[in-house]
């Protein structure tokens, strides 16, 4: 099904949460939430208005919004809390980004574990993106007190082509795969979101020592990860003994909705690390 | 009468000139004690484009067959399957396609010529077999192209340039790839058992690819795409990204980098304006706003497709083709696709500030444009089909001052072309019949959901 087919159809039940969603993120998406104001408590979404088919083409064109250069790129809209009026300019940056975000679950799960970093989900799917916006909406607003979840945010975005718009060489610290498209067909291998070419603007937008974390259900697609990233010459694996004691790794296992459906299935989960290695001398 | 030609090269100092008519490459040579072009070489590509797609399609058919064995076999392990299920199971051979009635005629184009660094090989691309073919040049035979090898790739082919050692040639493709080709010797990589592994990749077309080399010689790959990124990347070690040069707001068809200006690099492309830019900085240093020179020239080929339009049917969109320069002259030449100018440009050499001299109009729309570098001079080859006895191309030369036509050579050239092809089988065509000499403008991205 088309995402908005449903607009045909005023009746839908489905057409007016989401309309009247809408209404409420244009409203509260970028506004800096005030603790003292009394609000009443906003409902988290509901997973089944915001369904959507599970795969996006990442190779046509979407109609997206980036922007021309990281520079110019305006994080304050996604994060208000952390933008500083007298100086005009954010406190913080972006250094964690999960790529293919999904529901948000891992986002969620991260927010409290990392507060003093921006962690951003970028995912393809526009109905799967709208959730998690008004999920972290609803989120910020009930926990306003405390300032909890202004560190995540969400856009909609194809991370393949336009990575390198959002952020700089060497900006990132952690960057999470998880559960991707596995795209069985061989003749669709290089729409997977590891590949040994896309490797190298990952490795570009990580710093040293930044982390490459995967995890997927599927063994060939988790032996094809490992490959191409112990192939790269900037990446190297992680051992099982650095996985146990890392806690994004525990959260990575059980928070995102896919490691849920996966647990209830008593499926396998396969996850591997890799580490940002410095550039070798150029020739 | 003869098929405009599609794209043509010419070497450093003038003297020799590649022409693309449909699948064949014809050579010319400008005779100096004659005061002539004389016809050089020549090479048709006549790989039959179906042979690749039925060894594609036969290898496909055997991968399936070998797996729907395996999983016949597993089924019959499997003693608790239902009928049904195993009825759904049986699979298909896939099929040779054959094109149905209406289907867009195929064209066997040859494209991407160059020349490498020495000029003692020419390089080309072919759509029959999606292959690069080197030649070896040798005036002094009657033929001067020598085929030394063809080296298929998995894509289409979509732009190529040389090492700075002439070593290998580096092949960017509609897929986003680039390989790095063996250019001497005659061995073959075989390509269906996946032997050829991209050096890098782009999620988007490639359209543009070059080389350029900073203060310590070390050479950097530029790639441009169809999303409006040009990457920089160390070269050989292509596994590490340099930087992006970020300023272009539409697709980028074409990239320059002169001989004169070591920091510097122009691009165009679906923009409004000509890009210089510093790349060891990766500033824009300057966007040349081509709108209002660009303006006089436009007609009916640039508005936008029907389903694009807007209500008043006035939305007009161009593209830059291509942009060239030359070794020592500090002026860089372009041409927006299915229109008569070609534009010329003085750069500041130093900061790369672009400043427009001088606009020359052509009598017929420009299909191809390329430079000589050392004699500076240009050579643009026109688009003919509606005029009888007009002139495929055209060459112009800087007398010390400014740029001019130089009429000799065109008649020169115009005569000694006829005389070659006019009863030539492979370059004689129909007006209607003519391949598609414009196709930069189908590379706006027209956004879907």
């Amino acid at each position: 099904m088309k995402a908005g087919m449903s607009l045909d159809d005023p009746s839908s039940k489905r057409q007016a949460y989401r309309l009247k969603k809408q209404e409420n993120r244009q409203e509260l998406k970028h506004v800096r939430i005030d603790p003292s104001a009394s609000s009443e408590k906003i409902d988290l979404p509901r997973k089944r208005f915001y369904r959507q088919r599970a795969h996006s083409n990442p190779f046509s064109d979407h109609q997206l919004e980036y922007p021309v250069s990281p520079e110019e790129m305006d994080w304050q809209k996604l994060y208000p809390h952390f933008f500083d009026e007298a100086t005009s300019k954010m406190t913080k940056e972006v250094t964690i980004a999960d790529i293919g975000c999904g529901f948000g679950g891992l986002l969620i799960d991260l927010s409290p574990e990392f507060p003093e970093n921006l962690i951003l989900g970028m995912e393809i799917r526009v109905q799967v993106t709208n959730y998690v916006e008004d999920r972290i909406i609803a989120l910020r607003s009930n926990n306003a007190a405390t300032n909890g979840y202004q560190n995540i945010s969400v856009l909609r975005g194809n991370a393949m082509k336009f990575l390198p718009n959002f952020f700089r060489k060497s900006q990132l610290e952690k960057m999470f795969f998880c559960f991707p498209d596995p795209h069985f067909k061989q003749r669709k291998h290089k729409a997977r979101i590891i590949t040994n070419t896309l490797l190298s603007e990952y490795a570009y937008a990580l710093k040293e020592g930044g982390i490459v974390y995967t995890i997927t259900d599927v063994l060939d697609l988790h032996q094809w990860m490992v490959k191409h990233l112990e192939e790269h010459p900037l990446f190297d694996r992680l051992s099982t003994e650095w996985e146990k004691n890392d806690k994004c790794v525990q959260i990575m296992r059980h928070a995102t909705e896919e490691g849920k459906k996966v647990e209830r299935k008593k499926g396998d989960k396969y996850v591997a690390c890799f580490v940002r290695l410095p550039n070798p001398t150029i020739m | 009468m003869i098929h405009p030609i599609q794209t043509a090269v010419v070497n450093r100092d003038g003297s020799v000139v590649f022409c693309v008519i449909k699948n064949m490459i014809q050579v010319f040579r400008w005779d100096q004690t004659k005061s002539e072009f004389v016809a050089a070489g020549q090479w048709v590509d006549d790989e039959d484009s179906s042979n690749a797609i039925k060894k594609k399609v036969s290898e496909e058919q055997q991968r399936q067959r070998a797996e729907n064995e395996a999983k016949r076999r597993k089924i019959e392990d499997d003693a608790a399957e239902s009928e049904t299920a195993k009825r759904s199971r049986r699979h298909k051979d896939a099929k040779v396609p054959v094109p149905g009635a209406g289907a867009p005629p195929v064209y066997n184009h040859v494209r991407n010529l160059a020349l490498s660094r020495d000029e003692k090989l020419l390089y080309a691309c072919t759509d029959s077999d999606k292959a690069l073919v080197v030649f070896a040049l040798d005036f002094d035979k009657e033929n001067c192209l020598i085929l030394q090898k063809r080296q298929p790739l998995p894509k289409r082919p979509n732009a190529l340039t040389t090492t700075q050692d002439d070593k290998q040639v580096l092949v960017a493709d509609k897929f986003g790839d680039v390989y790095s080709v063996d250019a001497r010797g005659s061995d073959v990589v075989d390509v269906s058992k996946g032997n050829l592994e991209p050096i890098l990749g782009h999620v988007s077309l490639l359209t543009a690819v070059a080389i350029v080399c900073d203060a310590d010689g070390k050479q950097l790959l530029v790639t441009a795409d169809r999303d409006e990124h040009i990457r920089l990347t160390h070269y050989p070690q292509t596994y590490i990204v340099d930087k992006w040069l970020f300023g272009s707001k539409q697709f980028v068809s074409t990239l320059c980098v002169p001989e004169w200006g070591t920091n510097l690099l122009f691009s165009a492309g679906g923009d409004n304006f000509v890009s210089s830019w510093n790349w060891q900085s990766g500033e824009l240093v300057d966007a040349l706003d081509i709108d209002e020179l660009v303006n006089p020239f436009l007609g009916d080929a640039q508005l936008a497709p029907s389903k694009f339009q807007d209500e008043s049917n006035s939305l007009v969109e161009y593209a830059v083709s291509k942009l060239v320069t030359f070794s020592n002259l500090p002026y860089v030449a372009f041409f927006v696709e299915q229109t008569r100018a070609l534009f010329i440009c003085k750069v500041d050499p130093l900061v790369g500030k672009l400043m427009l001299v001088q606009t020359i109009e052509m009598s017929l729309n420009i299909v191809s444009l390329s430079s000589a570098l050392s004699a500076d001079s240009i050579m643009v080859t026109l688009d003919h089909r509606d005029s009888e006895n007009a002139h495929l191309a055209a060459f112009i030369t800087w007398d010390g001052t400014q740029f001019s036509v130089d009429g000799e050579k065109n008649i020169s050239f115009h005569n000694c072309i006829t005389e070659k092809l006019h009863e030539d089988p492979v370059a004689s065509t129909e007006a209607q019949d003519i391949y598609p000499l414009y196709s930069v403008a189908t590379l706006r991205k027209r956004a879907e959901n």
